[in-house]
């Protein structure tokens, strides 16, 4: 079959039979997007939220007090200070990539500014996960360096272990913890964007290797 | 009352730039319908993205200043909803489904070999990948490649050489 003549057929098409009404549209005017920017908006907005209420209830535990006792108080103040503005800049540029997405940029802008935005909101969650995970570090070894430091911080009044294997049983316990924690957020990201921004993504790097055709 | 005739002024701009709207989309929405034809492979998924491209246009519409087509627009809007922010995959062609949607063809004498043919189009465009069936459906309406490579954002050079190799791989689905 020859292109140009279907080119013909083509034109001639009538696509009148899927005619929508006026009154149709005006009420499609007036429903909700559902499109990957919308969600993407959404889901990097609950992100923010999560890890702000979660710094702020870990700020207001019990287990403060154990940090007070093992001296690390000021060290945590300047944790937060630092984090709050680590939180406000983020946002700021969460925003200004945001607003830069517009349907009416070119195709590869538009794909570009989506995964800019993305990219914001990546790069905050595992600034998160790499500080969460540094200050775990850091308090580990406070803990283990000062004398009864983990039976303070486990709240043990008398313990059958002796120190050695209480050591051994509160290293291995947290490295668990930690890498169920890296697991599920792993598990949780490759679900949540994978399947989002599988499509684009694979249209934005046909896209970009046009670039190298010529 | 200041306020409140500033609220009804605000009120009617509104309503003319909706009735603009509608009067132009009505006017164009083939465009739109052909885009969904050739990204979406069933009824419900077509109607799906005409929403959304209905939305985005809606959203976008008080920024366009009339400096270009109103039509030539709605093709950088349409394709830009269907290859970037439309969720749904389209990898699988469902047979019966494009089976399912009828091509009617314009013409005085009725000639059934043409809707054939149009069919078997549809059918291969589908197989292309979403950049190659947006320049495609760029060609077969005719549109220049100054147009083609300002919507998609490549060179105009670049825009001629894929362009030959989508149109290569159309020619290859429909003549195996």
């Amino acid at each position: 079959m020859d292109l140009d003549k279907l080119k013909d057929s083509w034109k001639k098409q009538e696509v009148e039979q899927t005619s929508i009404s006026k009154e149709d549209i005006y009420k499609m005017t007036h429903s909700k997007s559902s499109s990957i920017v919308k969600w993407i908006f959404i889901i990097g907005v609950a992100e923010f939220v999560f890890w702000i209420l979660l710094n702020f209830i870990v700020s207001r535990l019990e287990m403060m007090e154990v940090y007070n006792e093992l001296n690390l108080m000021k060290f945590l103040d300047i944790v937060y200070y630092i984090n709050l503005f680590v939180v406000v800049a983020f946002l700021y540029y969460f925003y200004k990539n945001y607003s830069s997405i517009s349907t009416i940029d070119t195709t590869k802008n538009l794909m570009n500014n989506i995964i800019k935005t993305r990219r914001t909101v990546k790069y905050y969650v595992n600034y998160n996960v790499l500080g969460s995970l540094l200050l775990m570090i850091i308090f580990n070894i406070k803990i283990i360096n000062t004398p009864n430091g983990i039976e303070t911080m486990l709240a043990l009044d008398n313990t059958t272990l002796d120190s050695s294997n209480l050591l051994t049983a509160y290293v291995i316990g947290q490295a668990i913890g930690i890498v169920i924690m890296l697991l599920l957020l792993f598990g949780f990201y490759y679900l949540l964007y994978g399947r989002l921004l599988r499509k684009l993504k694979k249209n934005h790097k046909e896209l970009d290797n046009i670039e190298h055709l010529s | 009352m200041p306020y409140l005739y500033q609220e009804l002024t605000n009120y009617s701009v509104q309503k003319d730039l909706e009735s603009k709207f509608l009067l132009d989309f009505e006017q164009n929405q083939n465009i739109v319908h052909k885009v969904c034809r050739i990204y979406t492979n069933n009824q419900e998924a077509h109607n799906d993205l005409f929403q959304e491209v209905v939305i985005q246009l809606w959203k976008n519409y008080s920024k366009f200043r009339g400096d270009s087509k109103f039509s030539t627009w709605m093709y950088r809007v349409a394709l830009n909803t269907a290859i970037s922010l439309y969720r749904k995959s389209t990898r699988t062609v469902k047979t019966q489904d494009i089976d399912g949607f009828t091509y009617k063809i314009k013409s005085d004498d009725y000639d059934n070999t043409e809707e054939e043919q149009l069919k078997a189009l549809y059918k291969a465009i589908h197989r292309l990948t979403d950049i190659d069936k947006a320049l495609i459906f760029l060609y077969l309406e005719d549109k220049p490649y100054k147009e083609i490579s300002e919507t998609l954002g490549i060179t105009e050079v670049n825009a001629r050489v894929k362009m030959n190799r989508a149109k290569d791989k159309l020619k290859k689905i429909l003549n195996p």
